[in-house]
């Protein structure tokens, strides 16, 4: 390790420090509606850690995101790809896709909560409609830039639609679709905690929910803090699976 | 076998004149839309109550909704709100981009705090943003600068880096002044990626300031939606949907547009 590097490390850390300190300081400085000392904070996670609640509540919003994102994922990739192969249907179907890709699926949760209620279902239905337009969008992109020529010298090699989607079709897609899942992934957890607001209050939505109903600024504070830690590791996630996969990209040209 | 092939080029060359009709895009895309409009009517009057959504019925309302005040008001309040902390947020976040960029303290120092909040789902703070600001439009208006500004601020950042060094060197070697080497060069050079991070940040935007008008309960298209859905009119409040994607849209066309327009030498994969 260099100086160099130990100098980055140095400042690294010492923002990290002074973000703490900040933290705690403000926490004693402010009224303890608007905001917590970091101690106060950790100790409160601590506390939800010790009695259990916080382990059930990840869980249950866990449950809720992978529920929807797998089923966005195995949907979305899926038809895109049908739509690579079926060049009719894309032409049809791509401008449809694209607008459903920039609409804000928020404004649909009143519509799911009043005609499906609180259960389990309207939520990962919403945490799925965040999710799947990224996965089918991004898809589609990748299966427009297919080469024909993959497409025809697999035909000329007498491949059968069965190991055409194989081994051209869906390696061709799978770093775009990937893309798609980095973003999938993103939004799904916006997904989340909007469902886990306004539909029935489960998980960690409802810890940060319940803190900001009782003037418990701390434990509100802990569960944001859990979901920034949760949104950086799955973010690291899917750009770590982009990454894995966009080494076949650019491979052809 | 000759006469097979004959066969088959004389019943090929003849192609009647429908068959290039149904295969051009533009019929396509309007056959698949009506037919998505026909099976939602038809399911919706299939299967659901009477006051859910259907094309008839928000085809019915859809003048009456777009021309009635309180609708304007409220698309104009969510519009402006979005629009207002964009702005700010592409002036902040390009400052904090650029110095993060070009200083290296900078960067170390804010890293993790930008990357990690850029990762947040923005909603998740609104409980907090409320304590500070109160139910009121304040605290719509810093959902939105939240949710857009780390948008701009990284996409800033990437782009104050990729500034080719030969360009900083010969500025650097004709004795620029910082100022001018800011306008002149890291500015133009990182358009691009501005761009990029104002899509990303115009989208989560309307997102938040969406999610904030269902929380806060001010008026917006987002209010617009929850009250008109609790009343059980959901004709009235779809289109407000229809509005919200209209805006989105839109804008996703508005910036493909600027860089296809003013930055086609900017074609970054």
């Amino acid at each position: 390790m260099g100086p160099e590097t130990r100098r980055g490390y140095g400042t690294v850390i010492a923002s990290l420090l002074a973000g703490a300190a900040v933290w705690e300081g403000a926490g004693h400085v402010a009224s303890a509606a608007f905001w917590a000392p970091l101690s106060a904070t950790l100790e409160s996670v601590a506390e939800t850690a010790r009695n259990g609640v916080l382990v059930r509540q990840i869980m249950s919003s866990f449950q809720l995101y992978f529920s929807g994102l797998a089923l966005a994922i195995s949907i979305g990739a899926p038809v895109g790809m049908l739509l690579a192969r079926v060049r009719w249907l894309r032409v049809a179907l791509e401008n449809y896709i694209m607008m459903l890709y920039a609409t804000p699926m928020v404004a649909l949760i009143p519509f799911i909560l009043s005609m499906m209620g609180f259960g389990f279902a309207p939520k990962v239905l919403v945490v799925f409609l965040f999710a799947v337009f990224p996965v089918l969008y991004n898809t589609v992109e990748g299966a427009r830039s297919i080469r024909p020529e993959l497409v025809e010298v697999a035909h000329s090699f007498r491949s059968n639609e069965w190991r055409l989607w194989c081994d051209v079709m869906i390696p061709y897609t799978l770093p775009f679709m990937m893309t798609g899942v980095r973003q999938a992934i993103a939004r799904g957890l916006v997904g989340m905690v909007a469902a886990e607001f306004f539909l029935s209050p489960s998980g960690l939505g409802q810890m940060i929910m319940m803190g900001s109903q009782n003037f418990d600024t701390a434990g509100m504070l802990g569960a944001i803090l859990i979901i920034v830690l949760l949104g950086v590791g799955l973010m690291d996630l899917g750009r770590f699976l982009e990454n894995r996969f966009a080494a076949w990209r650019g491979y052809n040209r | 076998m000759t006469a097979q092939v004959l066969a088959a080029a004389t019943s090929a060359a003849p192609k009647p004149i429908w068959r290039d009709w149904i295969e051009s895009p533009l019929f396509l895309k309007v056959a698949a839309g009506t037919i998505m409009l026909l099976l939602w009517e038809g399911v919706v009057r299939a299967l659901a109550p009477a006051y859910v959504a259907r094309p008839s019925g928000i085809a019915r309302v859809f003048t009456a909704v777009i021309s009635d005040q309180q609708f304007l008001a409220a698309a104009g309040a969510t519009l402006s709100a979005v629009i207002a902390g964009l702005l700010v947020s592409l002036v902040l976040g390009t400052l904090v981009g650029f110095a993060m960029g070009r200083i290296n303290m900078m960067e170390r120092g804010l890293r993790y705090y930008v990357n990690s909040l850029f990762a947040t789902p923005m909603i998740a703070i609104l409980p907090l943003v409320t304590l500070w600001f109160g139910y009121s439009a304040d605290a719509r208006f810093a959902i939105v600068v939240f949710a857009a500004f780390f948008s701009v601020a990284i996409n800033a950042c990437d782009g104050a880096r990729s500034v080719p060094l030969e360009y900083l060197e010969v500025a650097h070697s004709f004795r620029a002044r910082p100022f001018h080497t800011l306008f002149d060069i890291i500015f133009p050079s990182s358009l691009p990626y501005l761009l990029a991070g104002i899509r990303l940040a115009a989208g989560r935007a309307l997102i938040g300031a969406v999610v904030a008008e269902f929380f806060v309960s001010i008026p917006g298209l987002g209010y617009f939606i929850l009250y008109n859905s609790r009343t059980f009119k959901h004709n009235e409040a779809f289109v407000a949907v229809i509005a919200l994607v209209v805006v989105g849209v839109s804008f996703e066309a508005l910036v493909n547009w600027l860089t296809r327009r003013y930055l086609p030498w900017a074609r970054r994969s």
